[in-house]
């Protein structure tokens, strides 16, 4: 469903010059799986998933969607996609029956159709207590439903969460994983980054774990767990990160000390 | 349905939220519905207010040296026709307060007030009188009527010292003269009540004048009639309604304009940075609606506001000023102004349309640089210190609607529509189609950007790294590359453009020596041109022959360009002389540069050559087309660098003519330096045509049998000018070179010169043709 192969994003940056924010990334998730992106804050998490959204174009690399390419059939891509951001964005001044209708219309579905399933979905995220309070108005977890209901309006068979969890409260969170796994159990593709280690633990049929833009490794929790003998998710997480680290800082070392300039 | 073609339900779901939106926004609303509508009564009461509070106010008058000008100086046998400056009122008067108490204390009690011939307006004047000898006794009168204006003690103090002429029948002519009497009124030109003092004062003075010239002539027998032999009286044939149409089409249009854009950038900036900030545009970048669509929406959304805060804000200005000013009675030639003539005001409304979407088209791409609405703010200023400069123009006394001003952006459609209201339609619909064309090509660029702005990720998505010198300093050290960055290539362009406006402003006349002109030419060709360019070049570029794009080129471009250089002269004199006859130079211009023209004319032809030709080929090209040309052109737009190095170049020529023809000029050399990649065919283009230009003349006067006929020697204006056959034939051989050029060019991209596409590979874009991997790394 989703295929990543070599994807590598850089941008120049004034403090790092040219800076690789992604780079040749590569994996695949299919249907009815939950595919878990775990990596520390600016390992390249949101950007691997922005390009996968179509919003930032890859440098290099190849990313497609149910067969389309993210660079150049975005419009197909984003038909058959949901995208749920970390900082719950949602307009401050319309209501969430009308934010939901209003990107149901931008899909081009019908008003029947739309009506329908506006109702389901609603009474599905147990929203239809605040359809009329304005965004601007909501608590959090309130913001964090009508998200998910955006993305979820045109039934779309990919749906990408980038830190959905950030800033929610143990209560709204659990009950986001639960949607979550509701949309595995409807056979969804889900793409899902974090940097909670329990939530990818509890949640995720396969993990990568993403590091100053790489993949570090990838596979289930058991393979992980087997491959790096150790029982413990978060020793094993830190180990790789350092691990990883100390191998930059020889090369770096080395490239010194050989006097090759970079 | 096909991906990439914008939809207009999606276009019209897009505006109509956005509209919602924004109507529901209480801050949006506030600004463009209600505050106009309260604004404007509100100013115009305040108006009310003051004007009734200047024609109230009553204003102190100080007069010393009361003795020489009341009834008391009187010379006895005096006429009857002159009465005094001052009269004494009569205690029963109940009209005028005779118990106001003095300032000082000192001296009169007696209240004065000017007679009722010299000032019978009802407004107040509170006089009061010395005597000068008893004030001279404590010091100096005119120290101490300074100090008691200076002190606000009256507003306008009048001094006479002596007795006045006014007085001495009696005296003879020279005895007058040598007598010189004077009157000083001292007053605060600082300050406005001052002023109003000094002004009511002096008309005063002058009534009083001008009856006591009366009565003295009247007494030698002169008839008073040759005072005044003819009366002027003023006939004005335009109608009512012209004259207030007149009054409006200068005021109106202006209102409205900058209205229009301020009610764009408010919607803008919350429509796009507003959006930025909270997030959600980048929930709707990830929809199916493409950005061609949210950009049209959004536009649609902006502009409504931009014409409906203009449309409330005129609407309300008219109804409040047709009351105050008839309140008031201020209105051109004193005449009260009623409301202007509805119909020609129609006209506004349709050039409004045009109008207020170029300013939602600009605001809505400048609002996309921002990263949230308060920064977005910072960019209004600049936004409206471009586009005012347009929008105060016409209303410059003078300027009319022709040729030259047409094709000015705003402008034109705002002397369109002036002369629209006026009722000049044959003038406007002459002009109508420059207006339409320069109108429609601003408004396509204007959406254009805005397009572009959706489209670029550093746009949308830059993020929120703070800008230091320190960093940004070690970033261009460490980050540089073969060649100079956009970035690196506008500071450049800006450099030297600031560089020689200063060093302009340095010269403050013109050198009359063969050797000054020459320095004149060399320091800002080497020192403002050439030397930013190799300096940046060397600092912040690993490669000299890269960055300044020094590549060879093959013979057959050489050929052509030889041809070129040749042949272009003839269209580019044409086009000098087309543009000299659309925005002709004032005589006083050319009378300034006369002498720079006799001097390159009697100087010997090399060195000419060399001043005029080799160095600003050399320097400007290397500049301009090298440096610069080779940046931008990285920015994967070719067509936008050759407009921008054009566009500066033009600037870099001062005189608004010259500009007008080298930016024709760079825009071909620009396409030049494109196609061959290389800035050596510029220089010999820039060259051959500088080379003629400066000896043309001498060309002419050599007098060759068969030169002759090709170049002629205008009768009137001594100018050497081309036979309009060999321009044609110029014409014809350049566009041959050219297309050949094309495709010689097209050959070398792909062949032995893959400089062109070098350049657009260095740089920061995805590569997406697999095949041009290669270069990538």
């Amino acid at each position: 469903m989703i295929q990543v192969q070599h994807l590598s994003k850089t941008y120049e940056d004034l403090r790092r010059g040219r800076f690789r924010a992604v780079d040749r990334v590569s994996f695949t998730v299919q249907p009815g799986e939950i595919f878990g992106l775990l990596g520390p804050n600016g390992a390249g998490k949101t950007t691997v998933l922005r390009i996968l959204s179509t919003v930032l174009r890859p440098t290099s690399g190849i990313a497609t969607i149910d067969g389309y390419d993210v660079a150049h059939e975005p419009a197909e891509v984003r038909r058959r996609i949901g995208f749920v951001s970390n900082n719950t964005a949602i307009y401050d001044r319309m209501t969430a029956w009308e934010m939901v209708e209003y990107f149901g219309r931008l899909h081009g579905m019908s008003k029947t159709i739309l009506e329908s399933r506006l109702e389901k979905l609603f009474e599905q995220l147990r929203m239809n207590e605040f359809r009329d309070v304005p965004g601007g108005k909501m608590s959090t977890g309130m913001r964090q439903k009508v998200s998910i209901a955006r993305a979820l309006v045109h039934d779309p068979p990919v749906l990408i969460f980038d830190e959905a969890t950030l800033g929610l409260d143990v209560l709204v969170a659990r009950n986001l994983l639960g949607v979550i796994r509701e949309l595995r159990e409807a056979g969804k593709c889900l793409i899902f980054s974090t940097h909670i280690m329990s939530e990818v633990e509890r949640l995720c049929d396969r993990i990568a774990i993403m590091h100053q833009g790489r993949i570090l490794d990838s596979g289930t929790l058991d393979e992980l767990t087997q491959r790096h003998q150790e029982t413990d998710f978060e020793e094993l997480f830190f180990s790789l990160l350092s691990s990883h680290e100390n191998a930059v800082q020889t090369t770096e070392d080395y490239a010194l000390e050989m006097g090759v300039v970079q | 349905m096909r991906a990439g073609r914008p939809r207009l339900g999606a276009i019209t779901l897009i505006y109509a939220r956005e509209m919602r939106d924004q109507l529901r926004d209480r801050r949006t609303l506030f600004t463009i519905a209600v505050l106009p509508m309260l604004l404007y009564p509100l100013v115009g009461m305040l108006l009310l207010q003051i004007a009734q509070f200047t024609r109230q106010h009553t204003i102190s008058v100080c007069v010393i040296g009361v003795e020489h000008v009341t009834e008391d100086a009187q010379v006895p046998g005096a006429d009857g026709l002159v009465s005094p400056l001052l009269v004494v009122t009569d205690e029963e008067d109940p009209d005028l307060d005779g118990s106001r108490v003095h300032p000082l204390g000192v001296s009169e009690t007696t209240p004065y007030r000017f007679p009722e011939t010299l000032w019978d307006s009802e407004s107040t004047i509170d006089v009061f009188a010395y005597r000068a000898s008893e004030l001279a006794r404590s010091g100096d009168l005119a120290e101490r009527a300074q100090q008691w204006v200076r002190d606000q003690v009256f507003d306008c103090v009048v001094c006479v010292n002596q007795p006045l002429g006014v007085n001495a029948g009696d005296l003879s002519v020279e005895e007058l003269e040598a007598q010189a009497a004077s009157v000083g009124v001292y007053y605060n030109v600082a300050s406005d009540q001052s002023m109003v003092a000094k002004d009511r004062t002096v008309s005063i003075l002058n009534r009083w004048r001008g009856t006591w010239v009366r009565s003295r002539l009247a007494d030698a027998g002169v008839e008073l009639s040759v005072l005044d032999p003819f009366k002027i009286e003023d006939c004005d044939i335009a109608p009512e309604r012209t004259r207030e149409a007149a009054f409006w089409s200068k005021l109106l249009p202006f209102i409205m304009l900058v209205w229009a854009m301020t009610g764009a950038f408010y919607p803008a900036i919350d429509l796009v940075a507003g959006e930025k900030e909270r997030g959600t545009l980048e929930t709707l970048l990830c929809s199916p609606a493409l950005r061609e669509e949210i950009v049209w929406g959004k536009l649609g959304a902006v502009m409504t506001f931009s014409m409906m805060t203009a449309i409330l804000n005129a609407a309300s200005m008219l109804v409040t000023s047709s009351f105050v000013f008839n309140q008031i009675g201020v209105g051109p030639g004193g005449t009260s102004m009623g409301a202007p003539p509805l119909i020609p005001m129609l006209w506004l409304l349709v050039a409004l349309v045009p109008l207020s979407a170029l300013f939602s088209a600009l605001a809505l791409a400048v609002a996309a640089m921002a990263r949230s609405s308060k920064e977005g703010q910072y960019y209004l200023m600049p936004l409206m210190m471009v586009t005012l400069p347009l929008v105060l123009l016409p209303m410059l006394p003078g300027t009319t609607l022709n040729l030259g001003t047409s094709l000015i952006p705003v402008t034109g459609m705002f002397l369109l529509v002036r002369s629209l209201v006026e009722g000049q339609h044959f003038e406007a619909i002459a002009f109508l189609p420059m207006v339409a064309v320069v109108t429609s090509i601003c408004l396509y660029m204007a959406t254009r950007w805005a397009k572009r702005q959706f489209e670029s990720e550093s746009v949308l998505f830059g993020d929120g790294d703070q800008w230091e010198l320190g960093a940004w300093m070690r970033h261009l050290w460490r980050d540089r590359q073969r060649a100079a960055t956009p970035t690196i290539a506008f500071g450049c362009g800006a450099v030297i453009l600031v560089a020689l406006f200063f060093g302009k402003l340095a010269v403050t006349e013109m050198p009359d020596t063969f050797g000054g002109i020459a320095k004149l030419v060399f320091l800002p060709q080497f020192g403002l041109i050439l030397a930013p360019t190799l300096l940046m070049a060397t600092m912040m570029t690993t490669s000299l022959k890269t960055s300044l794009r020094l590549n060879a080129v093959n013979w057959r471009v050489w050929s052509l360009v030889c041809v070129l250089a040749f042949m272009l002269h003839p269209i580019y004199m044409q086009l000098a002389g087309f543009i000299g006859e659309m925005y002709p130079l004032s005589p006083q211009a050319l009378e300034a540069m006369r002498p720079f023209g006799e001097h390159i004319a009697s100087a010997p032809w090399l060195s000419v050559i060399l001043l005029m030709a080799v160095v600003p080929a050399i320097c400007e090209e290397l500049a301009f087309r090298g440096f610069i040309f080779g940046g931008l052109v990285r920015n994967n737009s070719p067509v936008r660098a050759i407009l921008v190095t054009a566009f500066m170049f033009g600037i870099s020529h001062g005189v608004l003519q010259q500009s007008i023809s080298a930016t024709f000029m760079g825009v071909l050399l620009g396409w030049v330096a494109l196609r061959t990649g290389s800035v050596l065919p510029g220089i010999l283009i820039h060259f051959g045509n500088n080379a003629l230009s400066v000896s043309l003349n001498r060309i002419a006067d050599l007098k060759i049998p068969g030169l002759q006929n090709l170049i002629t020697v205008d009768a009137v204006s001594q100018a050497p000018q081309y036979h309009p056959i060999w321009t044609g034939c110029a014409l014809f051989v350049s566009v041959a070179c050219l297309i050949a050029l094309y495709r010689i060019t097209a050959d070398l991209d792909a062949m032995e010169n893959n400089d062109v596409l070098a350049d657009r590979l260095i740089s920061d874009q995805p590569v997406r043709d697999p095949s041009l991997k290669q270069y990538a790394s």
